[in-house]
């Protein structure tokens, strides 16, 4: 199966792919020059014009591009103004007639993080085919990484402590459980992880690392981030039991990690369980809201009335056995059927 | 509409879809089934629903005809915008014209991805790379007041000019007047459009026609759709009718999974309506210190972790629902918080009915939940009629052609909207000392003795639904209702609901105890004042 990434390009950035090339996780797909800090170029003064006049002379209007020695500004009477070197026009002051400026930074690298064949280029983004399989969370956190994927916990209900992250996490991207405390998540960046996946965490953890990450990178300037994707929910709620056995089956292919955009592509792989927002007798189900959250079970039956939760609230029901052994009845809604992969 | 004798009334919101079955029967319309589903499920589920519901209530001689009747139907639809529309804020400063177009675009319901502003504390080459990364339908510059020709506003545009490609979106310009022209020249042709300045001053703002603007905006480039179908349109329309046909000052709030709608509409027809991009339950996260609020406001949902941990899954499941009692308390203060949110913007003064849509607040488990959400969010002071559209009857029926929206309200009549009774609430006052005295007489039932409400009170009186009594309300000193005193005693009348009539001198806004325990007493106290007064199973809001 192959699914489509897009790599969004700031403006100005030039591409460096073509469409067929194939490309890897660390390839350089585009190269941008950012804007250093503004200077102010005199305008009206070599043009020997008032500082209002002298805007009519402009050969180029905001947020043009111009390389080194590129005319700014020129008139009939064959007087120029031309940058030194490649820079960003910004603005044109009329009161004391200098032009704003940009200038340019170093080629900087843009890189897609992923291994595939590009698809597409354009100006807005580059498209590259992966082949692999595709994981949707929920939400993460993080830049993007990749690595190669390792199951650090025993069950999908298991919580990722920090003991289970050794030297052989380095550069990897690691299947934790039910949880990581925010002591886990920082002893990870510290050992080099990749990333984690994780089937739920407290957005508390997950905010107080994500200011200690910001944080780091503001006084230190220290990069090397830690990605975190999140698939089932938050708080202390478990891996989907057929998706975790899905990830164990794929232990050591290689992974890219965009914890922004919670996803995860797993190159040369089959297509995890898909799922259905509606769950009908027979399906194997997870459970998304407490206390149920993140468990995984069988909807044994479908509830002909409306049922009321402990809550009061009024829906449609239906019976799950649960894969700890007990039995509940659970809102339809607070359920997704999980399809079983082949050989299940 | 009345051409057929069954419609289906379908509102397709981002999360769940409600639908009601209204049929003729004795010259009479009625609401015959109603069935709301997450909207993954499909309409082949929600035809399912509707129609084992009708074979409980039809005609046995319809039943062999029920599915071609129900296919044969009217279908009268409203749904949300498919998608949101993304905007980048750039302004001069962060708190006058940054934060005065921010609050412009998100009532008019965009959702405001970025703002850079020349106060916020970037330099140069950041904001450049912030709004060279921004990926948004629209960019809206600020800055300068009117008269002025603001060398720093003109740099806000230049800035927009310098990291937006050509074609990259519409360009509104929501500065000085003075600088419209240079501002133009900055891009190409047919990209910037002029707003007036939404601050002329510093201490004055004027957003109307900005967001007026912006509305028109949003239609145009985003909502691809029969703009009338849209439910930030049909909702404001329905309220809008029905404030026309019943002579009332309406407020209508609808909290959706993503999106809220406030509607304020006049008697002679005027409505003002806003769309609050992230007026929603799932926009709860985006309030700083939310969890931190709810978890003091809903008393029972655990503390600020999981309260964070709740309206984190609020936003990631969005269709489902509270199992737990605690989430659903959690659930509902941060419906509350949602409210008083979208209500900060602008003063309305009394209004006679407020009308509360949306599955959280339109249908809990109990009407008493759905009063003090209304109650607590809105606190609508004066004497007010409270209602919920349980039904979700009317967003569609403001998606048909004008001159059949007052018709299908009239048709609905009793099943348009579910009373929950009336509100007096009123502000000012020592706390613990006397706010109101209140004398109900209903006519042909015997005299309650006069009703002395305390300030940080809330009583409820038994009063069911279309039963009506006049109140005499004689204030204290220092406590009103909203409006100029004109007598010591106030006559007004109120109408009864699932709920009944609720006298509330907890202020404006609501004062709590700093201590928990005392906080959560307090809470509890008024949670059970609302709960003892009300008839379970009198009314049914589901």
């Amino acid at each position: 199966m192959s699914v489509v990434h897009r790599v969004r390009l700031p403006v100005g950035a030039a591409a460096m792919v073509e469409v067929g090339h194939r490309v890897e996780p660390a390839e350089v797909l585009a190269t941008t020059r950012t804007p250093r800090g503004g200077m102010s170029i005199p305008v009206a003064l070599p043009l020997r014009r008032s500082a209002a006049d002298a805007e009519q002379f402009l050969a180029v209007r905001p947020g043009r591009t111009l390389d080194a020695g590129a005319t700014l500004a020129s008139d009939e009477r064959g007087r120029e103004v031309r940058v030194v070197e490649a820079c960003l026009f910004l603005a044109y002051d009329r009161d004391d007639g200098s032009a704003l400026v940009a200038p340019l930074g170093g080629s900087e690298p843009i890189v897609g993080h992923v291994r595939g064949e590009v698809v597409s280029v354009g100006a807005q983004a580059i498209e590259i085919r992966v082949a692999g399989a595709l994981v949707a969370g929920i939400g993460g956190s993080g830049p993007a990484v990749h690595g190669e994927l390792r199951v650090a916990v025993d069950e999908p209900g298991a919580e990722l402590r920090a003991g289970a992250i050794d030297v052989g996490s380095t550069g990897h991207i690691v299947i934790g459980g039910s949880r990581a405390s925010a002591e886990t998540l920082t002893r990870a960046r510290a050992m080099g992880v990749a990333g984690i996946v994780l089937g739920g965490v407290l957005d508390k953890e997950l905010r107080d690392f994500e200011a200690a990450q910001a944080r780091r990178r503001e006084l230190a300037g220290v990069r090397g981030d830690l990605g975190v994707l999140l698939l089932e929910g938050f708080g202390k709620v478990g891996f989907d039991p057929g998706l975790f056995g899905w990830f164990r089956a794929h232990e050591g292919r290689l992974a890219s990690l965009f914890g922004d955009l919670a996803r995860l592509y797993v190159y040369d792989a089959d297509a995890p369980p898909p799922r259905r927002a509606l769950s009908v007798a027979g399906d194997r189900v997870i459970a998304h809201r407490r206390p149920h959250a993140g468990q995984g079970g069988t909807l044994v039956r479908v509830l002909d009335r409306l049922q009321a939760s402990s809550s009061g609230v009024v829906a449609r029901a239906g019976l799950v056995r649960f894969e700890d052994g007990h039995t509940d009845i659970v809102p339809l809604a607070n359920l997704e059927a999980t399809e079983p992969l082949a050989g299940d | 509409m009345v051409r057929a004798d069954m419609a289906v009334l379908i509102d397709v919101g981002s999360a769940w879809v409600k639908a009601g079955v209204i049929a003729r029967a004795n010259d009479r319309w009625r609401l015959v089934a109603h069935a709301a589903q997450p909207t993954a499920w499909g309409a082949s589920e929600l035809r399912r629903a509707l129609i084992d519901q009708l074979r409980v209530v039809a005609d046995r001689r319809l039943m062999a005809t029920l599915d071609d009747l129900f296919a044969d139907a009217n279908r009268i639809e409203c749904h949300s915008a498919r998608r949101p529309a993304r905007a980048a804020v750039v302004a001069v400063s962060r708190e006058l014209s940054g934060s005065t177009i921010r609050r412009a675009a998100e009532a008019a319901g965009w959702q405001v991805t970025v703002v850079v502003t020349f106060d916020d504390g970037r330099g140069l080459a950041e904001r450049l790379a912030t709004l060279q990364a921004a990926d948004v339908d629209a960019w809206l510059i600020g800055g300068g007041f009117t008269g002025s020709r603001s060398p720093r506003a003109l740099d806000a545009a230049a800035l927009v000019a310098s990291a937006r490609r050509d074609g990259g979106g519409p360009v509104v310009w929501a500065g000085s007047a003075e600088l419209a022209d240079e501002v133009a020249h900055l891009f190409e042709p047919g990209a910037v459009s002029s707003a007036p300045n939404p601050r002329p001053d510093a201490r004055r703002e004027d957003p109307g026609p900005l967001r007026s603007r912006l509305a028109q905006l949003l239609r145009e480039t985003v909502a691809d759709e029969d703009e009338t179908h849209l439910a930030s349109v049909a909702f404001p329309r329905a309220v809008g009718a029905l404030a026309g046909a019943a002579g009332m000052r309406i407020l209508g709030v609808d909290l959706g999974a993503r999106t809220a709608i406030r509607v304020l509409a006049e008697p002679d027809g005027g409505v003002i309506s806003r769309v609050h991009a992230r007026g929603g339950l799932a926009g709860a996260i985006g309030v700083p210190g939310a969890a931190g609020r709810i978890a003091r406001l809903a008393g029972e949902a655990g503390d600020e972790a999981a309260v964070a941990d709740l309206i984190q899954t609020l936003r990631a499941h969005p269709a489902s629902l509270p199992e737990t009692a605690e989430e659903l308390a959690g659930t509902q203060a941060a419906a509350r918080v949602q409210l008083a949110a979208i209500m900060e913007e602008s003063s309305f003064g009394p209004v006679d009915l407020v009308i509360g849509a949306g599955r959280t607040i339109a249908a809990p488990p109990h009407p008493a939940q759905a009063a003090r959400m209304l109650l607590d969010g809105i606190r609508p002071i004066g004497v007010t009629q409270l209602a919920v559209d349980a039904a979700a009857l009317l967003g569609p029926l403001g998606s048909l052609a004008d001159d059949e929206i007052g018709e299908g309200i009239a048709s609905l009549d009793q099943d348009l909207l579910v009373p929950l009774g009336t509100a007096v609430v009123c502000r000012g006052g020592e706390i613990g000392r006397a706010a109101m005295r209140v004398t109900v007489h209903r006519s042909g039932w015997p005299s309650l003795a006069p009703i002395d409400v305390r300030v940080g009170q809330l009583q409820v009186v038994w009063l069911p639904r279309g039963a009506k009594a006049e109140l005499t309300i004689e204030l204290a000193a220092g406590v009103n209702l909203g409006l100029p005193r004109r007598s010591p005693r106030i006559h007004a009348v109120a109408s009864g609901g699932a709920v009944g009539l609720m006298l509330d001198a907890r202020g404006i806004p609501i004062g709590l105890p700093r201590r928990g325990d005392d906080r959560r007493a307090m809470l509890s106290a008024w949670r059970d004042q609302l709960h003892r007064e009300a008839v379970p199973g009198s009314e049914r809001v589901a």
